[in-house]
């Protein structure tokens, strides 16, 4: 289904008025909204234009969809260093609502990469989402944080970046380029996710990747699709390359015209 | 300080947020433009921490996206890049005026963003200062001498350097590499803003070593005169890398912008008017 959409809306939301969002209407009287849940870190600043991409052909596609900053990243309120996991747990259940509201459809697909796929899959009950569609979340908590805290090891003596290795003060309590509060850092040093009770899409950037948690996700009814090529999430000399990828987005609207027509 | 978002622009189709002091606003605003290709909030949230601490400080402040950057859309004009540029600061000017009252501006930009800045600056009348973050620089006898006398001077660099030169090129790391307009065009243009009483602050960074090595240089690319103009402020900032990867480097950065303005552009306005036109998610 091939429809005219609106002009996206930035704005505020929340009970604070402090949560950044840009609204994508999808065609009037549609059945379904996606809410595109962004990655925390870098990884938010190089998935951006994908997800514009993402949402503009979903929207195409008649689906509603929002995409928005938790507290304390991208254009909502907060410091970075304040980023709390339980608090972006919290604002997956609102932007969904605001999303339901602003849409009128019910049926909700979350939508999340990396820690964005991590966050729809721990807040899915409370933001009541239809369905599921991740792509390489973040499964194994304490294995990220040690890999993060790694690279920040690294990123101290990266010679393509600074003229002279820097003090290690310099860099304590971030991860390549954001500041790290217990808020984010203890929750997930934690976090172990189990498959969902409810529709699912995984997808995944390299088959060698975690194939642990392919098996397990498709034990539990998921599917898995796997990209063709892999996606540089943790590389240092990637650090500020935006992250691109034609076949997520049709994966993604296949899955859901799928769910249209179901 | 207060946040608005809005899509606004001449074909509507630019999308920025405007940061704006509760009370005692300044006559001056403040445009940032975008870095490359990052969107508004700018290299690990550089824009949006700025925009937050210099409109607590009394500065309208603007962060948004040029045409077919971040969240914003083409215009659909047959306009080149450079007027595309200079229009969409135009509108973002329009914007901020309307939401806080001020009537001249400071841009700001990092890179490609300092480019822009420069473009903007030489033309448009409203802009009253620019903070250039690794903008224009020229490779001079001196910044040679520098660069390549220690490493002769090392023959340990010097093996190194004959290794390099025998592996197979690397990919591309965070380094970045721009096309610059010629030496005495920019020289001129610069002169010309400082006639006009523009205030022009330069930060160099660690990033730029490639063409700027030392605070000197600056005068040896555009002349004594310029570089000891009233109105010029040159820093080098050799430890730090081009993006302000730490947050330390980055709330240094921001703490001297925000010295810089404190300085050069004072002065305090009366209230801005109720902000209209807010666009919300309701």
């Amino acid at each position: 289904m091939s429809t005219r959409t609106e002009r996206d809306e930035p704005g505020y939301f929340g009970p604070g008025q402090d949560l950044f969002g840009i609204y994508h209407p999808g065609c009037l009287g549609g059945r379904q909204a996606a809410l595109l849940c962004p990655p925390l870190g870098q990884d938010l600043i190089r998935c951006h234009r994908l997800y514009r991409q993402l949402a503009r052909a979903l929207a195409s596609l008649g689906l509603a969809v929002l995409r928005f900053d938790y507290h304390g990243t991208g254009d909502s309120a907060g410091a970075t260093g304040e980023v709390d996991w339980s608090r972006c747990l919290a604002d997956v259940a609102t932007a969904a609502g605001q999303l339901r509201l602003r849409s009128g459809c019910e049926q909700v697909i979350g939508f999340g990469a990396r820690l964005g796929g991590s966050l729809a899959l721990a807040a899915a009950d409370r933001a009541q989402f239809a369905e599921l569609i991740l792509w390489d979340p973040v499964l194994d908590g304490p294995g990220h944080v040690a890999a993060l805290d790694a690279l920040q090891s690294a990123l101290r003596l990266d010679g393509n970046r600074f003229v002279a290795p820097r003090p290690a003060a310099a860099l304590a309590d971030q991860w390549q380029g954001f500041a790290i509060g217990d808020g984010l850092r203890q929750p997930l040093a934690g976090l172990r996710l189990d498959p969902p009770r409810r529709r699912t899409l995984l997808v995944c950037s390299s088959a060698a990747d975690g194939n642990a948690d392919h098996h397990r996700f498709a034990a539990a009814g998921a599917e898995v699709a796997a990209l063709s090529q892999p996606t540089p999430w943790q590389d240092l000399a990637h650090l500020e390359t935006a992250i691109q990828s034609h076949e997520l987005i049709d994966i993604v609207g296949r899955r859901v015209q799928e769910a249209t027509y179901a | 300080m207060h946040e608005h978002a809005s899509r606004f622009g001449r074909a509507d189709h630019l999308v920025g947020i405007c940061s704006l002091p509760d009370a005692d606003a300044r006559s001056t605003g403040v445009i940032v433009l975008n870095a490359g290709l990052v969107h508004h909030i700018g290299p690990f949230r550089l824009h949006v921490e700025m925009a937050r601490q210099l409109a607590g400080r009394g500065y309208p402040t603007l962060r948004f996206d040029l045409s077919t950057l971040g969240d914003s859309s083409a215009s659909g004009e047959p306009l080149s890049r450079e007027q595309q540029v200079q229009s969409d600061v135009a509108d973002a000017m329009t914007l901020l005026r309307e939401r806080s009252g001020c009537t001249r501006f400071v841009l700001v930009g990092l890179c490609s963003g300092a480019q822009n800045a420069h473009l903007v600056a030489r033309d448009n009348e409203a802009v009253a200062g620019v903070v250039f973050l690794d903008g224009y620089a020229y490779r001079t006898t001196g910044f040679k001498l520098r660069h390549y006398l220690p490493r002769l001077l090392n023959p340990a660099r010097v093996a190194r350097h004959l290794v390099q030169r025998l592996r197979p090129a690397q990919p591309a790391g965070s380094g970045f590499r721009v096309e610059f307009p010629p030496q005495a065009r920019v020289r001129e243009e610069l002169a010309g803003m400082l006639q006009r009483g523009l205030r022009l602050c330069f930060v160099y960074s660690g990033g730029a070593t490639g063409y700027f090595n030392h605070r000197r240089q600056f005068g040896e690319c555009y002349g004594r005169a310029l570089a000891r103009h009233p109105g010029v402020s040159v820093s080098f900032l050799k430890q730090v890398d081009h993006t302000y990867i730490l947050v330390g480097d980055r709330a240094r950065l921001l703490d001297d912008i925000e010295s810089w303005l404190c300085t050069h552009f004072p002065h305090v306005d009366a209230p801005p008017e109720t902000p209209h036109n807010v666009v919300a998610i309701r």
